[in-house]
């Protein structure tokens, strides 16, 4: 989901009638840039995307930085066919148009399809990708098409002196039945950098592979949302049932350590809140889906493999939602609560200081208008320590005693 | 005069590295290994074996926004005497600044840095030009030895702040 502005600079040359690749060059380039504008505005909506032509009568830029698809896709009609390829010229241009883009906060990338012969050198396009790495520029190369020696190599050298951090790539695509659009789909300038893929990618990663897709339940949710959505609330609520199923046993457990901040019990404690989330969810979900349960449930997948902190916030919503639902349920919440009172680390290391007199003391002394040796704050810090003393042992106690 | 620029750091200037907004804060041509924070940030700009180093070739735009308007007095610029940096010009209050246009724009100030200065002795700037900063360009236009990387050990903004409200730090009054 980066937000990027990307210019694509199509190659209009001559070299594009040829038809060894399905239907032409051309045709295959074109179909070729309609997936990645598409799959670029899908994966952030304010991503933009531009095109220019680096071959005909001259560079030529056909549609500066949009994000609106039908503009793109209208303006790769009525391409004509000609010229030779200027590559250097292409990419400076390309770079001048990113550098007057709307959103100054867009990362900058260019996609470049080259598939005529390269009549620069090999130092002309270093200097180039050294140029545009200075700028923090990312490019991507699709070689396709002629392949005349020299050129794979100028093109990896090129990658080179652009590359930072893999945030770059090239792609060679050798002339064959496969369709140049379906190869570059399972490259990383389709899916992006380190991501596992957009959705629109592994969609159109489905259509075309016909089998095996990326998604979860085996639905894609953009074809058959409410299908999706039935399919994960029943996960949800078989594994609600197998928690509750499990909470019932821990608790037994549980009851023993009481006022502890075990780990375990912790663990327990947070396992029967997104029990109690899911549970209520999976109520709701039967009468009413709305957009409140969907943050639930974020939440509750978040609790239960997050550490017990995060429990706290969810605590009070949740709360008045399930008391009435199971005396078992009520028990658990109770025993949570506790736990969650003494619960994480943050708070004990706070009780902890709040105990170290020395250190409180300081504190007083550097607040204005209290005075350490009143009397009144005197009791305060001392009835502080006492209750946090017996806490302290408590805690210590019952380690020994499981373990 | 002179004892003036002795203790160039004087009572009122306070290091300027707190108000930095680094949420903000950029640097074209780093190499990422060895990026900013490694410069401007305290802790790591003691240490004088992380350093902040150009990439592609020897020059570096750095752009630092603070959360409050400033006044800029001086600053400290310490890298090694061989690849640390020569030349210095300092742009207030422009922003998205790129290579290309930094020669289009007389720039606030320009330092042409000796050794000494490599060595933390402070560079005392135009007051009059930095009255009003809310954010600092710094362009590094050259090193000493005109080696094909610059390195930078430290960067410290000396000044003081004009009142003006931080909108971060608004909070609403909690009900005690």
């Amino acid at each position: 989901m980066v937000l990027e502005a990307t210019m694509i600079c199509i190659d209009n040359s001559e070299w594009m009638r040829n038809g060894d690749y399905n239907p032409s060059r051309f045709q295959a380039q074109a179909d070729a840039v309609n997936l990645i504008c598409g799959a670029k505005t899908q994966s952030n909506p304010e991503n933009t995307v531009g095109v220019l032509t680096i071959a005909g009568k001259g560079v030529r830029v056909l549609v500066t930085p949009t994000s609106d698809l039908g503009k793109i896709l209208a303006c790769m009609h009525g391409l004509e066919i000609g010229g030779e390829m200027n590559l250097a010229a292409g990419i400076q241009v390309a770079q001048l148009a990113l550098k007057h883009r709307q959103n100054k906060k867009q990362q900058q990338r260019i996609i470049v399809f080259a598939g005529s012969p390269i009549k620069h050198d090999k130092k002309a396009l270093e200097m180039i990708g050294r140029k545009l790495k200075k700028n923090s520029v990312a490019l991507d190369i699709v070689d396709f098409g002629e392949d005349d020696d020299g050129k794979a190599e100028k093109l990896e050298a090129l990658l080179a002196s652009v590359n930072n951090n893999d945030t770059s790539h090239i792609v060679h695509v050798p002339p064959g039945p496969n369709a140049l659009s379906d190869v570059l789909i399972s490259t990383p300038i389709f899916t992006g950098d380190s991501e596992g893929g957009s959705g629109f990618a592994a969609a159109a990663a489905a259509a075309a592979a016909g089998g095996v897709s990326g998604f979860e339940f085996g639905v894609d949710p953009n074809l058959d949302p409410e299908l999706a959505l039935a399919l994960r609330v029943s996960m949800e609520e078989e594994r609600a049932r197998q928690e509750a199923a499990a909470k019932k046993a821990a608790e037994e457990a549980a009851k023993h350590e009481k006022g502890e901040e075990q780990p375990s019990s912790s663990q327990d404690a947070t396992m029967t809140e997104s029990a109690s989330v899911t549970a209520s969810e999976a109520d709701n979900k039967r009468n009413d889906i709305t957009d409140e349960e969907n943050a639930l449930l974020q939440q509750a997948l978040a609790m239960s493999m997050d550490d017990p902190a995060s429990s706290h916030e969810l605590r009070d919503t949740d709360m008045s939602d399930t008391a009435a639902d199971d005396p078992d349920l009520t028990l658990a919440l109770q025993l949570s609560v506790q736990d969650s009172a003494k619960d994480s680390g943050s708070q004990t290391d706070m009780s902890k200081l709040l105990a170290d007199q020395s250190f409180v003391s300081s504190i007083l002394a550097s607040l204005p208008g209290v005075d350490p040796n009143d009397p009144s704050v005197k009791d305060l810090l001392a009835s502080m320590q006492s209750q946090s003393e017996p806490q302290e042992k408590k805690d210590e106690d019952e380690p020994k005693e499981e373990k | 005069m002179s004892t003036e620029s002795a203790s160039a750091i004087q009572k009122s200037q306070v290091d300027l590295v707190d108000f930095v907004d680094w949420s903000g804060v950029e640097c074209l041509n780093q190499n990422s290994s060895h990026s900013l924070p490694n410069a401007l940030k305290q802790g790591y700009r003691e240490d004088d074996g992380l350093n902040l180093e150009s990439d592609a070739d020897e020059q570096l735009l750095i752009y630092i926004p603070f959360t409050q308007v400033v006044k800029l007095y001086s600053v400290v610029v310490k890298g090694p005497e061989e690849e640390g940096p020569k030349t210095v010009k300092l742009f207030s209050n422009k922003e998205h600044m790129g290579f290309s246009n930094v020669n289009e724009f007389p720039p606030s100030d320009t330092a042409i840095l000796s050794p000494d200065n490599l060595k933390e002795k402070p560079v005392v700037l135009k007051y009059v030009k930095f009255q009003n900063v809310r954010s600092l360009t710094i362009f590094i236009e050259d090193n000493q030895s005109g080696s094909d990387i610059t390195k930078v050990q430290k960067i410290a903004l000396f000044g003081t702040t004009v009142e003006t409200t931080d909108m971060k730090g608004l909070k609403k009054i909690e009900d005690h």
